[in-house]
């Protein structure tokens, strides 16, 4: 059984599905249920098939676990061992937890990249529509030799992904639910978790100590839930709690980005003015100290929230910008501490410049003409240039005069020849051939096809020799023939290439001659397609020959 | 750029007077809303008075507020003077430059990593003091600073060279030459064409002694950005006392005792050289002033410096003993436990009753202070702060009789329990510090984006303009758009007063304003509330209501604190934010320090919300005096200032947003008393023309509906094809007869 072999990751025995008893293997990409007793597997889902999993709540009889696909099917497993049950499915649980987001992405990213490549590209796009939408060949087919092509050659425009910044209410969507009896439920999700580490390392920390050493993942989030971190308005009492030291690294962060101070003079409001009074001085004086000793219990707990927003806020816009801007943010943290790097010049910030030199753009002149955007529609042309100019032989104006002399001496003399013209039948004819339509403006006509044919009409024929073309070089890739794969390739791509020239090429020609254009349009594909026909025709029965 | 040709026009009318009659003087009154050219043409007009009359005015005095500020300004007074040189063809001789304290054009390597402006000015002063560098010349190992010496040595005998020096040139052309720029600054503002500072530097007396004491008569003065002139005059003359400062005081008169001590036993000479100076008189006390920076007395008469230090504290020891007799009478008074009022005369009567100090003396405490500090070489002037305060508070309370009150309270209202009590000594008349400027000065012209309304400073200055405009800006499109948001959805009122603040009603739809707007402006938000008490209770009720994480939804949120620091960092990130495309609100404070500095251009600032009216917190006892004497000698009703306060302070803030026409904003009023004509009349023109019938008593939907269609509208292209002939003039334009006349004619009727 090729499966054995691949690495098992969690063996769980006793696993009911569909009253069966069983057990339930956890591989490293896909799970599996098998009956006892038997050697094979009755269920097997990949994990990039499932969508996710559910779990029955903790106070029910059953303990169960259900996989939901992304087809919409799902699958129950009963864990019937009385003893071990929920140790049992909660194994399980955090095992596809860790597994499940591995594969989803990886699903995604597939997923993307094709709807990516799809909107970049409006051939591509209309290519999908005319031979996947309309059922010709399958998706699968279509993408088979794109998508690792692409992937593979140019990795470099698919590396700039943009970071996604955090949302700044990302605290407030875990709005607790009261459950019933006395309790708050709190509803965190992937995203959620990923948020708040990221806003707040020093949490991350926390779980990395703690997790799952000293608490369990549950236990560690109650208790974040509990705390005073959370909470804001909250002061901080208790130095038991472990996020208490979060509280004061923050503070800590806080202080050292107040004492950094600002980069930018011209919002700094220490160095706004140009002279503070002295102490004494002033009508106010005596300001309500900062001091914390006299301020009441709720006018500090006002100041904690106020200053755990500007906190928060800063978290987050620094979390937004953190992947980005880390070499600038060093560049200016070296010059930072370079000293006294506050009177020298040279790391004078160069906004405060720019920014003293009020510009009022309508106010500036604007000394160049408008420029109009060059917009090319055959570069080739463009970047050929026009031909040098080649040495001409040029006529005199004697020249010139000497032939309309000669011209003039000419027609003087000039006496029809009755005799020598031809019959009128013949000039008729000849007539009739050199008006259009008739048989000597042929070349003429064929020239003209763009403006004899509705615009729509050639769109879709365009759309028909793209597709043809997509259909004929599958079908010409699989020649040599020398695989059993590729042979079963070719049989199916020309049953692909005449499905096509039933369902797409004939209603066109049909349309076409409905509108009276002339039939030719289509010849060409059909040419091309008849040469692939012969192509598979020679090739079957030389196979025909070989086999018999 | 009509605008600015009117604006001109203005200027121009008040300059006439002393081209013609060099004597007469003229002093203005100017509102021209911000980013319209105000500083430009102010700059173009009187520079080209000083080229066409040398002689009838020979400097231009720019003051403005903030250190930016002033940046700005001398950039744009470079480009005119490159503007010049370009049409003249010729480099012209005028000298421009900005003066900073010594913490923003300090170059010594040690004193300039300080960070707080005094420590600076501290170490600044232990090395370049007269008798430190004495020391130094007998003992060549004792530090000072080798920029001071060598601009001592040979900077003053070359003027600066002509050109335009901003902080930083004058920071460059120090660390070239070797010269401290601070004094090289101070120094050449003597002779300079235009000097560009601060305008303590001219209303406060303790710095106005020192630094501009002598610019000459014949100068311009522009206080721009001057909203808050009065409040900056009536802080530099007021004193507080705490009984931590008077233990200071104790200490700073103790080491005095001992030193004196010291000092009689070693060098008794010394003393006895400073009492024959004292017998002198005050004159030759000014020698050696320039370094030696003891923030200096707060207006002295001229007459005391004529007059003789009186014997009774001529002598160091009775100096001493003067001071502690005086501080311990001041101990006594603060030691009550009932508010008490009183005026400068009731005060002095009663200390002579007391502890029988005369007048005289008194008035003299400052100046004899500082000759004693000097004679006893005190290098660290900040540690005698707290005493340098007292022996000001002394010659002040004993030279105004009139326009100071002092008021001592024995705790805090809020905490009745706690004893701290406070001597306030506050000025009330503005008046007093800006009078100088007035008499000394030909022309000042006070201006500001929003100055509304204008006939109340000439009346609280005490000072007669030739001129007083507001002017409005001329708009290709109608870039700001101001709604009164008076109700909430469900009707209620909004409004910040006094018996509403509380009502969770109206902070609850404060919160859907913000929420409602902070989806759908795009980028900034600026909110401002009343004060900082009644912000940190509305934010505490909105988080408590999760209308806060709604509001995260849409944007960041950033909220000014009372810590300076923490609010710059703030305002960093919330301009972070903007400008990465998150958008963030930014929950400020009228009055605070965000509301007076800092400017919130084009997508910093795309709304200003402005929850209530900034009425300033009126159950103070300052405040109320100040009211009174405002009724008793201006005539001006309580009522009448506190709005007019009020409503400069929302004009202040809202007038944050549009910083010129190609910016755009929302301004948003959100109380229902904005909509009375008395509230709104007060506000600037230039945002009262756009404030429409229909916008008056609007609710949150309606505002929102009007915001949306206002900000399709400014998010259209804008092009300078757009504003050409409304708001923008080309040469051939500017010179029609038809413009020609419409300036002369709006100049005529203003």
């Amino acid at each position: 059984m090729a499966s054995l072999s691949e690495e098992v990751l969690l063996v769980v025995k006793k696993v009911r599905q569909r009253k069966q008893d069983g057990t339930l293997y956890l591989m490293a990409e896909r799970i599996a249920w098998g009956p006892e007793g038997k050697d094979r597997f009755t269920v097997s889902h990949l994990y990039a098939d499932i969508r996710c999993q559910k779990i029955s709540p903790d106070g029910k009889a059953k303990v169960q676990l259900q996989l939901v696909l992304h087809s919409g099917e799902s699958t129950t497993f009963h864990f019937a061992n009385e003893s071990t049950a929920l140790k049992d499915r909660e194994a399980a649980k955090e095992l596809l937890q860790q597994l499940l987001p591995k594969f989803k992405k990886k699903a995604n990213k597939e997923l993307e990249e094709k709807n990516r490549m799809l909107q970049e590209d409006p051939v591509l796009f209309q290519l999908y529509k005319d031979l996947v939408v309309s059922q010709v060949i399958s998706a699968e087919e279509f993408w088979a030799n794109r998508l690792g092509g692409v992937t593979n050659t140019d990795p470099a425009q698919y590396k700039y992904k943009q970071e996604v910044g955090i949302s700044g209410a990302f605290l407030a969507d875990i709005r607790p639910q009261t459950d019933g009896c006395n309790g708050l439920r709190y509803n965190l999700t992937a995203d959620i978790i990923e948020s708040i580490f990221r806003t707040y390392p020093a949490v991350k920390q926390k779980y990395n100590e703690n997790v799952p050493h000293n608490l369990t993942e549950k236990e560690f989030w109650t208790r974040f839930f509990q705390s005073h971190y959370f909470h804001r308005d909250r002061i901080n009492t208790g130095t038991q709690d472990i996020f208490s030291e979060c509280a004061k690294q923050d503070e800590k962060g806080l202080k050292s980005m107040v004492v950094q101070g600002v980069k930018n003079p011209l919002v700094d409001l220490l160095s706004l003015e140009d002279k503070t009074l002295d102490e004494g001085y002033g009508v106010c004086g005596a300001q309500p100290s900062t001091s914390n000793s006299n301020r009441t219990v709720k006018e500090s707990s006002n100041y904690a929230i106020i200053k755990r927003f500007n906190h928060h806020s800063a978290m987050v816009l620094a979390a937004g910008s953190r992947k980005g801007e880390t070499p600038t943010d060093q560049a200016s943290e070296t010059s930072s501490t370079d000293g006294n790097s506050r009177d020298s010049d040279f790391f004078q910030p160069p906004v405060k410049k720019v920014k003293l030199q009020e510009e009022y753009e309508d106010l500036q002149q604007e000394n160049r003409p408008k420029t109009v955007p060059l917009n090319l529609k055959k570069s080739d042309r463009y970047a050929h240039g026009p031909v040098p100019l080649q040495s001409q032989q040029y006529t005199t104006s004697q020249d010139i005069i000497n032939s309309v002399n000669y011209i003039q001496h000419e027609m003087a003399n000039y006496k029809p020849n009755l005799t020598q013209v031809l019959s009128s039948t013949v000039a008729t004819s000849a007539i009739s051939a050199l008006s259009p339509g008739g048989v000597l403006m042929q070349a003429g006509a064929q020239q003209a096809i763009n403006q004899m044919v509705p615009s729509e009409v050639q769109g879709e024929l365009k759309h028909l020799y793209v597709a043809a073309g997509e259909l004929l070089r599958h079908f010409w890739s699989c020649f040599p023939v020398n695989t059993p794969f590729l042979e079963e390739k070719v049989i199916k791509m020309k049953s692909n290439l005449e499905r096509f020239q039933l369902t797409k090429l004939r209603p066109f020609q049909e349309k076409i001659q409905r509108q009276y254009l002339s039939t030719n349009l289509t010849g060409h594909l059909e040419e091309m397609l008849q040469t692939a026909y012969n192509k598979f025709h020679i090739w079957q029965t030389r196979r025909m020959m070989r086999k018999t | 750029m009509s605008d600015m040709f009117i604006f001109m026009a203005q200027v121009y009318r008040e300059l006439q007077p002393f081209v013609a009659h060099p004597e007469g003087g003229g002093h203005g009154v100017l509102e021209m809303p911000s980013g319209t050219g105000k500083t430009i043409s102010l700059l173009s007009l009187i520079v080209a008075y000083q080229r066409a009359f040398p002689l009838e005015v020979t400097k231009l005095i720019y003051c403005s507020r903030t250190v930016p500020e002033i940046e700005k300004v001398v950039e744009e007074l470079r480009k005119l003077m490159e503007f010049y040189s370009k049409q003249t063809r010729e480099s012209n001789n005028f000298l421009a430059l900005a003066l900073s304290s010594r913490r923003n054009l300090c170059i010594h390597p040690e004193v300039s990593s300080l960070r707080f402006g005094k420590e600076v000015d501290g170490k600044c002063h232990s090395l370049t003091a007269s008798y430190i560098r004495a020391q130094h010349h007998s003992n060549p190992s004792f530090p000072v600073c080798q920029f001071y010496e060598e601009f001592d040595a040979v900077g003053r005998q070359v003027p600066l060279p002509a050109g335009i020096y901003n902080l930083d040139d004058l920071k460059d052309f120090g660390r070239r030459k070797g010269w401290c720029p601070y004094y090289l600054a101070r120094y050449s503002i003597l002779h300079a064409n235009i000097v560009v500072y601060s305008y303590h530097y001219l209303l406060d007396p303790k710095i106005a002694d020192l630094v501009s004491k002598e610019l000459a008569k014949k100068s311009v003065v522009v206080f721009d950005e001057a909203h808050n002139i009065d409040n900056v005059c009536i802080d530099s003359m007021s004193v507080n006392i705490t009984r931590r400062t008077l233990d200071h005081c104790q200490n700073n008169v103790d080491t005095l005792h001992n030193t004196i001590h010291k000092i009689k036993e070693t060098d008794a000479a010394k003393l006895k050289e400073e009492y024959r100076r004292l017998v002198e008189g005050l004159k030759e006390a000014n020698v050696a002033r320039e370094t030696d920076v003891y923030l200096s007395n707060p207006v002295l008469p001229d007459e005391i410096l004529q007059e003789a230090v009186p014997g009774t504290i001529r002598t160091a020891e009775h100096f001493v003993g003067f001071l502690r007799r005086f501080l311990e009478y001041l101990k006594s008074r603060l030691r009550v436990q009932h508010v008490i009022q009183e005026s400068a005369p009731q005060f002095l009567k009663d200390i002579y009753d007391k502890v029988c100090i005369d007048r005289k003396p008194l008035r003299f405490c400052a100046e004899r202070l500082q000759s004693l500090l000097r004679t006893l070489e005190i290098t660290d002037i900040a540690d005698f702060s707290a005493a340098t305060l007292i022996s000001n508070f002394a010659t002040l309370v004993s030279t105004y009789s009139q326009g100071f009150t002092i008021i001592i309270e024995p705790f805090e209202d809020r905490t009745p329990t706690i004893a701290n009590p406070v001597l306030h000594f506050s000025c009330m008349d503005p008046s007093i510090a800006i009078k100088p400027v007035f008499q000394r000065f030909q022309s000042v012209i006070i201006t500001s984006g929003t100055l509304s309304p204008l006939d109340i400073y000439p009346r609280i200055l005490d000072f007669h303009p030739v001129t007083m405009a507001s002017f409005t800006m001329t708009l290709a499109r109608t870039c700001l758009c101001p709604l009164i948001v008076g109700r909430g959805n469900d009707q209620v009122a909004l409004s910040s007063k006094f018996e509403t603040r509380e009502d969770f009603a109206v902070i609850r739809n404060y919160g859907n304003l913000l929420m409602e707007m902070s989806a759908i402006v795009p980028d900034g938000i600026v909110a401002f509330f009343t004060s900082y008490v009644y912000m940190e209770n509305i934010v505490a009720s909105w988080y408590e209501q999760g209308i806060l994480e709604n509001i995260q939804r849409n944007k960041l949120i950033f909220i000014e604190t009372q810590d300076a620091a923490e609010t710059s960092m703030a305002l960093e990130k919330y301009q972070e934010a903007c400008e990465n495309g998150r958008g963030a609100i930014l929950l400020s404070v009228a009055r605070g320090k965000v509301s007076e500095g800092i400017d919130f251009v084009h997508h910093f600032g795309r709304a200003v919300i402005m929850f209530g009216v900034p009425y300033v917190y009126t159950q103070s006892r300052i405040l109320k005096a100040r009211l009174e004497y405002l009724r008793d000698q201006f005539q001006i009703r309580e009522n009448d200032f506190l709005t007019f306060d009020a409503m400069r302070h929302a004009a202040q803030c809202v007038g944050r947003a549009i910083r010129g026409k190609t910016d755009y904003g929302l301004m948003i009023f959100a109380d229902k008393r904005y909509a009375r004509a008395d509230k709104r009349g007060k506000l600037p023109r230039w945002i009262q023309e756009h404030i429409t019938d229909g916008s008056l008593n609007l609710t949150v939907d309606e505002a929102v509906q009007l915001s949306k269609h206002f900000l399709r509208q400014m998010a259209q292209p804008f092009r300078q094809e757009d504003q050409l002939g409304l708001s923008l003039l080309t040469l051939e334009q500017l010179e029609s007869e038809e413009m020609l006349q419409k300036i002369a004619q709006v100049a005529h009727q203003t």
